[in-house]
């Protein structure tokens, strides 16, 4: 369970993860925003299909790619929380498929 | 160490003749200065096209689109091979034209396995190109494979038919004394009744000490390839006059190329990018499908590739030099005719000819009277 | 105008550095992915989310003021600039704000830091394994912190944020220690030279003695590591006297640090295997030059050696361009040089010390497991690597193109020792001569929209862009 000891501080914006609308600190990387939210699944694995999570939280393993306002691969623990940004478990495995707005 | 043949070379080509040498019961050793598929053969962009072929080389490529498709059983291997077919696209009403007057000449010639697509057909078959495309040409066999997947599985085929390979073997020279070739690496030396020139971007060096000079030279076309993105095309694609050239592999990573060359330099062994063209390739492909701005690139690199001002290999004997013999400078094109130029290679080494017409790729084909 | 020196990272080394380089009046700027300068280690000091920042350690309020003399020394920063390519050409191509600029400058100084060592026990893909840095990061960068989570593994930084947490009435569920007995002895050894430097010891035991006081559980000589779960981490099972199950959602792993080394490889940079450190690092001389005399290297990206080492590798690299740039001479360097090479020297013994009691645990470096993954990204585990390697892909880059291993988003930062490591065990041969992947740019996935807008920026937009 994360908990967070931030000192009180006033700037707070609303984002949401995965349909959840929460509050977030201005500034806050993307990252804890959503371990505070208890929503702590960045990405399903590209070919098992299973759940990770964050693991560095320093850029490098490139675990916690999430999609964020409908753009995939952002890295949450880089990612900084804006007003009204919206945040979704990534989903792209080898099986996906691209929805058919061509015909 | 002694063999028939000695092969220069382990890319596909070479590892293609090895193969059908060995199986035909002739003892091969393939000297490679670095590790087989090290460089063009197994980081090149898996293309297996027989589209757009130059109408020397249909013949050819033909034969080897057929021994693609049954691959992986002939070899008891996983080349990654996927017929998916390939359309290259018409843009404009240029375009067109020259897919027209293409096709004359092909039919002409008796060729009939590119097809037309009118504006409708080529949505059907790719939903997400832009709609403003008007049509494009198509050639059903044609697909991809995994490069270095290929070229190690004629590796172990030819090494299970008794073939034999010295990795980490530099040449440092090559004569023929008497009857055998005496040739010298780093590290050995070997003996051979035969050798053949699969040294790709090296081959012209190795053409020298046989005794052919050949004006080969040397580009780096570079490649990016993508994250994961949901799978948006089943076939690859090209386009008839733009920069636009890319495959969704079945794992739904996207290989953009597009023929952008980077700096190639041979004498350091290395490439560099060119990152500005890099940028347009990368604006055409939005610009063509634009599903594809979303696409995240996870790496971008240049091969050194080797190619003859006529952009065709060189496939045949030595013009200068008894029982030797060539195979390269497929200048950037060479991966879909492994299979073929194995058995070819195979074939002139061990009767002295083959089925083919291969008087476009004569090694002396360029040479000029001085004055 | 044109800049003299770009230097890459703003940590403690490329933040020195710049101080010196802008002290000497040579136009530095330095490009830095966050959004101040710091680095991981002093991430964050200036503007902590903590109430009572200084339950962290006097070492880490000690960068406030490095980041206080940096900010002020006229260098460029250039904060949120990603930096995924550095050509031999002396080109940089970096992303900000959604866009790809290029600037080129006569000397290159890269300070990429550290990484964590990985540590590929059975389960650690699980969601709710993180790492001991991570830890660090979440408490310093966003206060975050895991109620009743299990710590595991070897080295300072596992001690460090133990004690943090501790300090900070965060519950701890246990510390499980992997540091194996012989490495104590191996250690103990080197004490009389390593005493010299007391102080950095005396911290060291000093953190220990406050974990122990705690009363949290305590494991030594811990070993057989697997993560307890299926589909998310449920505890840490491990040997120590005795198998034991310790419950929790959170386990942090830590098992040293290692040079970041993804940008100086792309680069075609010479790099060198350190048996000692048991990691590579990039090739570089006693004034931190690399294989290519206009690219310069610097901090624990360089080599391990610790936050106060790094500055003094950041200011030596500094002088030694300096000379390069025309500024001063090779006795002003030198002269300049004396006090931090001098620290550099005495410190060695030390750091020999550290990397002795931490060497990585080969049973926890290396995965014996057949089903554990490798490759993060692209999911190969140790039997799809060892059925690569009896197919004949028997280096790195052939094992890479033939099961995909390394193909991933992380370029190989989490497999590549890893891989290195299990060809040098199945070839008996030694980790330097089975090398390591080649490396492309770029150093981050980049969108293909943003590469699209790909433009040159001039040298005087970028200072103007950056104020």
């Amino acid at each position: 369970m994360f908990t967070s000891l931030r000192r009180p501080s006033s700037s707070t914006v609303m984002v949401t993860i995965n349909g959840q609308s929460v509050p977030a600190h201005a500034g806050q990387t993307v990252w804890a925003a959503m371990a505070l939210a208890g929503q702590t699944v960045t990405r399903q694995a590209a070919l098992s299909g299973e759940d990770r999570s964050a693991f560095c939280a320093m850029g490098v393993c490139f675990e916690c790619m999430v999609e964020i306002d409908g753009q995939p691969n952002q890295q949450a623990c880089l990612r900084r929380v804006t007003e009204g940004m919206t945040i979704q478990t990534q989903n792209i495995t080898e099986h996906s498929g691209a929805q058919n707005h061509g015909l | 160490m002694n063999a028939d043949v000695l092969i220069i070379g382990g890319g596909i080509q070479g590892c293609a003749t090895a193969y059908h040498l060995a199986k035909s019961g002739v003892s091969v050793i393939v000297l490679e200065k670095d590790y087989a598929g090290r460089h063009a053969s197994g980081v090149n962009a898996g293309g297996v096209r027989l589209l757009g072929r130059d109408i020397a080389e249909v013949p050819l490529s033909k034969a080897s689109m057929q021994m693609w498709q049954g691959l992986d059983k002939t070899l008891g291997e996983d080349t990654g091979f996927r017929r998916r077919s390939l359309i290259n696209i018409a843009a404009d009403d240029a375009d067109i034209e020259t897919l027209r007057a293409r096709q004359q000449v092909m039919q002409s010639a008796g060729h009939s396995h590119e097809r037309l697509m009118d504006q409708q057909e080529l949505r059907e078959a790719l939903p997400h190109v832009h709609p403003s495309c008007l049509g494009g040409v198509t050639s059903d066999l044609d697909g991809y494979a995994i490069p270095y997947k290929a070229t190690l599985a004629f590796k172990r085929a030819a090494i299970r038919a008794g073939a034999r390979f010295m990795e980490g073997e530099e040449l440092i020279s090559m004569r023929r004394v008497g009857p055998v070739w005496l040739v010298q690496t780093r590290t050995a030396d070997y003996e051979g009744d035969t050798v053949v020139n699969c040294a790709g971007a090296w081959a012209d060096k190795v053409a020298t000490m046989i005794g052919d000079q050949v004006p080969l030279s040397h580009a780096a076309p570079m490649l990016m390839i993508t994250t994961r993105l949901p799978h948006f095309a089943g076939p690859v694609v090209g386009a008839v006059s733009r920069q636009l050239s890319f495959k969704q592999f079945a794992n739904g990573t996207v290989l953009i190329g597009g023929g952008a060359k980077g700096f190639a330099d041979r004498a350091r062994n290395e490439t560099r990018l060119d990152y500005a063209k890099l940028a347009s390739a990368a604006r055409t492909a939005i610009e063509f499908f634009p599903i594809m701005a979303g696409a995240s690139i996870n790496r971008m690199w240049a091969g050194l590739e080797a190619y003859m001002p006529d952009n065709l290999p060189v496939i045949g004997p030595a013009a200068n030099a008894d029982r030797a013999f060539h195979a390269f400078g497929y200048s950037a094109h060479g991966f879909q005719m492994g299979p073929i130029t194995g058995k070819v290679m195979a074939d002139l080494v061990i009767g002295g000819i083959c089925d083919f017409d291969l008087t476009a790729f004569r090694i002396d084909r360029f040479d000029r009277k001085t004055l | 105008m044109a800049f003299d020196c770009a230097i890459i990272g703003a940590g403690p080394a490329g933040m020195s550095a710049a101080i010196s380089l802008s002290a000497a009046g040579a136009d530095t700027i330095v490009l830095d992915r966050a959004p101040r300068a710091g680095g991981q280690i002093y991430r964050s000091v200036a503007d902590s989310p903590l109430a009572d920042v200084s339950l962290l350690g006097e070492e880490y309020l000690q960068g406030a003021a490095l980041i206080e003399a940096y900010e002020n020394s006229g260098a460029t920063h250039m904060a949120d600039a990603d930096v995924w390519h550095i050509g031999s050409d002396g080109t940089i191509l970096f992303s900000r704000d959604g866009e790809t600029h290029q600037i080129q400058t006569r000397e290159i100084l890269i300070c990429p830091g550290a990484m964590e060592r990985p540590m590929p026990i059975p389960g650690w893909t699980l969601p709710g394994v993180m790492t001991a840095g991570s830890a660090q990061v979440m408490l310093k960068s966003d206060a975050v912190t895991a109620e009743n989570a299990v710590f595991a593994g070897s080295g300072p930084l596992l001690y460090l944020i133990v004690a943090q947490y501790l300090r900070l009435g965060v519950k701890v569920a246990g510390l499980v220690d992997t540091t194996p007995l012989a490495n104590y002895r191996s250690a103990m050894h080197l004490g009389p030279s390593a005493l010299r430097s007391w102080p950095m010891l005396h911290k060291g035991l000093s953190l220990l003695r406050e974990i122990r006081a705690s009363g949290i559980p305590f494991y030594r000589n811990a070993r057989e590591l697997r993560i307890l779960g299926d589909q998310r981490a449920e505890g840490l099972s491990f040997h120590s006297n005795g198998r034991r199950d310790i419950r929790s959602d959170t386990v942090f792993l830590h098992h040293g640090v290692i040079p970041q080394t993804n940008i100086t490889r792309a680069l075609g940079l010479d790099h060198v295997w350190s048996d000692i450190q048991k990691c590579w690092h990039v090739k570089s001389n006693a004034w931190g030059q690399s294989s290519s005399p206009h690219i310069s290297v610097a901090g624990d990206g360089a080599r391990i050696s610790g936050a106060e080492a790094a500055q003094s590798s950041g200011r030596v690299a500094a002088a030694n361009i300096l000379t390069r740039l025309g500024r001063i001479n090779l006795q002003d360097r030198d002269q300049q040089c004396r006090l931090d090479h001098a620290f550099l020297a005495k410190q060695a013994p030390f750091r020999r010390f550290i990397d002795t009691l931490y060497n990585p645990a080969p049973a926890l470096s290396l995965p014996e497991d057949p089903d554990t993954l490798v490759c993060r990204c692209e999911e190969q585990s140790v039997q799809n690597l060892r059925d690569g390697f009896d197919k004949g892909a028997a280096n790195p880059n052939a094992l890479k193109s033939l099961t995909r291993c390394g193909m991933g988003p992380c370029q190989g930062r989490q497999c590549g020792p890893i891989v290195t490591g299990l060809l040098a065990k199945w070839r008996g041969i030694s980790e330097a001569d089975v090398g390591y992947y080649r490396l492309r740019s770029p150093q981050r996935l980049l969108n293909l929209k943003e590469f699209s807008r790909f433009h040159a920026l001039s040298a005087q937009s970028d200072k103007e862009a950056a104020e």
